[in-house]
């Protein structure tokens, strides 16, 4: 406690050099913390879960995947064939469609992807969605209805929404894009995603989707659009738990329903782990090569301004050791202040980041794969602490030895 | 609470220091600084010591004050063998048995003068309240009740120099060590500490040690040692100091 006291007294010593450390190790910190928070995010996504597991059903040997609609049924009952079979808890299909807003000049603005799917199954199939704020889940509950009853609806990301200039109510039209050319699609924004949730996507209602697929073939003289036997992309199943994905794995994968294209069934953690190959290296690089240099940088920095004060300091601890403070007192003061320094600077820092991203920035944009943002998670501010605490110890521990092993008749020797 | 040590029937030597050598290496080569030096200080004496630079009496200050260890031979302290201690535990028996009182002051900048008077305390199983006694009772000792909450850069030389004689006095030690506390101070000043340390000898009874090159300083001890070379050459009274 008494060390303590003398431990706040010296980081006031020199307030500038305080603070000028302090906002080192904010903004390290902060790095860190948006790097783990993806990384956190990422391993979060890929790690199998026990219970309450979902499984994803893609084209097995091509990428990307396209499966004819009609599987689409059957895949929604897990390949059920008979009363013993086991049947998913929940499905959703995904149909990709991607359109512009101006085929005259495609830009990144002007562009939007969109799934065509059943409306009702947004809420309890999309990730991120299950555990809205009670505003949100009552808002985005109406927005489903709304969609439902309205075929030429769309749920909008609120990226969108900003690039279109458009608000809810507005009217637009896509026009096809590469394999999608031919299908251009009309639409009434009935509601947006919950901010931070799926900004660079739209949802629409799978029958129009596939009614306009119809279309096509009779604008062209009963020429089929190249995706109408093939526009189903992949089928969510939502199952109780490891067992039930077991079994319902293997009855997709067995089934002769399925053959031409085969298909196959995974983890939707599994599916995700093999997308995000492809930002292997990105990853490896943000986990092993950035965080840590953020690390190291920061012990450097907090070494770096405990060296120069213990420098300074050198007569005023071979005083200390005069009055009868032992090695490791001054050892504990000077680890201390630095200790002290740096988690209160880590948790500041982490706190902040929480606050910035989450609620004002709503959510950090950065894609990879179909992660379009990213939330800083509540174990972050724990983690800003340790990091500064960390750091700190390990940047000042050799300053702090040397401290504590000041020579006292050295020091004076050396004024006199 | 500071109190007078009570009086011995007899003036027993409080420090003993027997056939000590201190010597440094410096490559293969042996620097020695203090030869063979044996010397007692009886209970309560004002010492001084003198002697050119580099002669060893800063070395020997520092041996008896326990912030170095002799090479060879024994050092005693109130009945405790001194040389033989570890660090840690020469650091635990400083802040009980030595006040040191140091030329340049060395107060701690960022501490009010009652702070760095409490900064000794702070290692000692006292209360808060315990604290504050001794503290003032220091702090008026020298005169100074009225900075208790200055800081250093707000007082005089001299009234840094009693700060330091309180933060050495509030502990109650065996003995004061002063290694040319007059050394930074103009005339008036320089008298007025050594006023000062001669009152503190008188009311609490204390053995002080002063290394000293003024011989104005010298005259106000008992005693007079004289090191050359890191022996003892000349001991006498104080009025042979000149």
């Amino acid at each position: 406690m008494k060390l303590g006291i003398l431990i706040f007294r010296n980081l006031r010593r020199n307030l500038l050099r305080s603070i000028l450390t302090s906002l080192g190790t904010v903004v390290l910190v902060f790095v860190v913390t948006l790097v783990w928070s993806i990384l956190a995010f990422l391993q979060a996504a890929t790690e199998e879960k026990t219970r309450n597991l979902k499984a994803i059903v893609t084209e097995r040997w091509s990428i990307p995947s396209r499966l004819p609609f009609s599987y689409a049924a059957t895949l929604a009952e897990g390949a059920a064939r008979s009363p013993q079979d086991v049947r998913p808890l929940d499905s959703m299909n995904w149909q990709f469609y991607g359109g512009t807003v101006d085929p005259e000049k495609i830009s990144r603005e002007s562009l939007i992807y969109a799934i065509a799917s059943d409306p009702r199954k947004i809420p309890t199939m999309l990730d991120g969605l299950e555990s809205l704020p009670p505003d949100q889940e009552e808002q985005l509950r109406k927005d489903v209805e709304k969609l439902a009853a309205t075929r030429q609806g769309v749920i909008v990301g609120r990226n969108h929404l900003t690039a279109l200039n458009k608000r809810i109510g507005d009217r637009f039209k896509l026009f096809g894009i590469s394999t999608y050319m031919g299908i251009d699609l009309e639409f009434e924004i009935v509601g947006a995603f919950p901010p931070g949730r799926y900004d660079g996507l739209a949802a629409f209602n799978s029958d129009y989707y596939l009614n306009e697929l119809d279309a096509y073939a009779r604008r062209n003289n009963g020429r089929k659009h190249p995706l109408a036997e093939h526009s189903l992309n992949l089928v969510w199943l939502k199952l109780a738990d490891t067992d039930a994905f077991n079994r319902v794995a293997e009855q997709i994968e067995s089934s002769p329903s399925f053959n031409s294209p085969a298909v196959k069934c995974e983890t939707a953690a599994s599916g995700i782990a093999s997308f995000l190959d492809a930002f292997r290296d990105l990853i490896w690089g943000m986990r092993w090569l950035l965080a840590p240099a953020c690390v190291a940088t920061l012990s450097l920095i907090i070494a770096n301004a405990i060296s120069i004060s213990i420098r300074e300091r050198r007569l005023e601890l071979a005083v200390l050791k005069v009055l009868g403070f032992r090695p490791w007192q001054i050892l504990t003061l000077v680890l201390g202040e630095s200790v002290l320094l740096g988690s209160l600077s880590g948790l500041a820092s982490a706190v902040a980041t929480y606050a910035a991203v989450n609620w004002w920035m709503q959510g950090l944009k950065f894609p990879i794969a179909f992660f379009d943002a990213f939330f800083i998670p509540s174990d972050a501010m724990v983690w800003g602490f340790c990091v500064g605490a960390a750091a700190s110890l390990a940047g000042s521990f050799l300053p702090a030895w040397s401290a504590c092993r000041v020579k006292v008749a050295d020091v004076f020797s050396k004024v006199a | 609470m500071i109190s007078p040590m009570p009086t011995p029937a007899k003036r027993e030597p409080v420090v003993r220091v027997h056939d000590v050598h201190k010597y440094f290496r410096r490559g293969s080569e042996r620097l020695d600084v203090l030869k063979g030096l044996t010397l007692e200080v009886p209970d309560r004496e004002f010492l001084g010591l003198m002697g050119p630079s580099g002669s060893g009496k800063t070395t020997l200050l520092n041996l008896i004050a326990g912030l170095d260890t002799p090479s060879e031979g024994e050092i005693w302290v109130a009945d405790q063998m001194i040389s033989g201690m570890s660090e840690s535990q020469l650091a635990r028996w400083r802040t009980r048995n030595v006040g040191f009182v140091f030329q340049f002051y060395h107060l701690l900048p960022v501490m009010t003068a009652y702070e760095n008077v409490e900064l000794p305390l702070l290692l000692l199983p006292l209360s808060a309240r315990q604290r504050r006694e001794q503290v003032k009772t220091a702090l008026e000792l020298v005169g100074l009740s009225d900075r208790l909450h200055h800081r250093p850069g707000q007082l005089s030389g001299g009234q840094q120099q009693r700060v330091g004689i309180a933060r050495a006095i509030v502990t109650d030690p065996a003995i004061l060590v002063a290694d040319e506390p007059t050394g930074d101070l103009d005339a008036r000043s320089a008298e007025e500490i050594l006023d000062l340390l001669g009152e503190l000898r008188e009311s609490l009874e204390k053995t002080i040690l002063l290394v000293t090159h003024d011989p104005r300083a010298a005259r106000r001890t008992d005693r007079v040692l004289h090191l050359d070379k890191g022996v003892l050459v000349e001991s006498g009274v104080a009025d042979r100091a000149e």
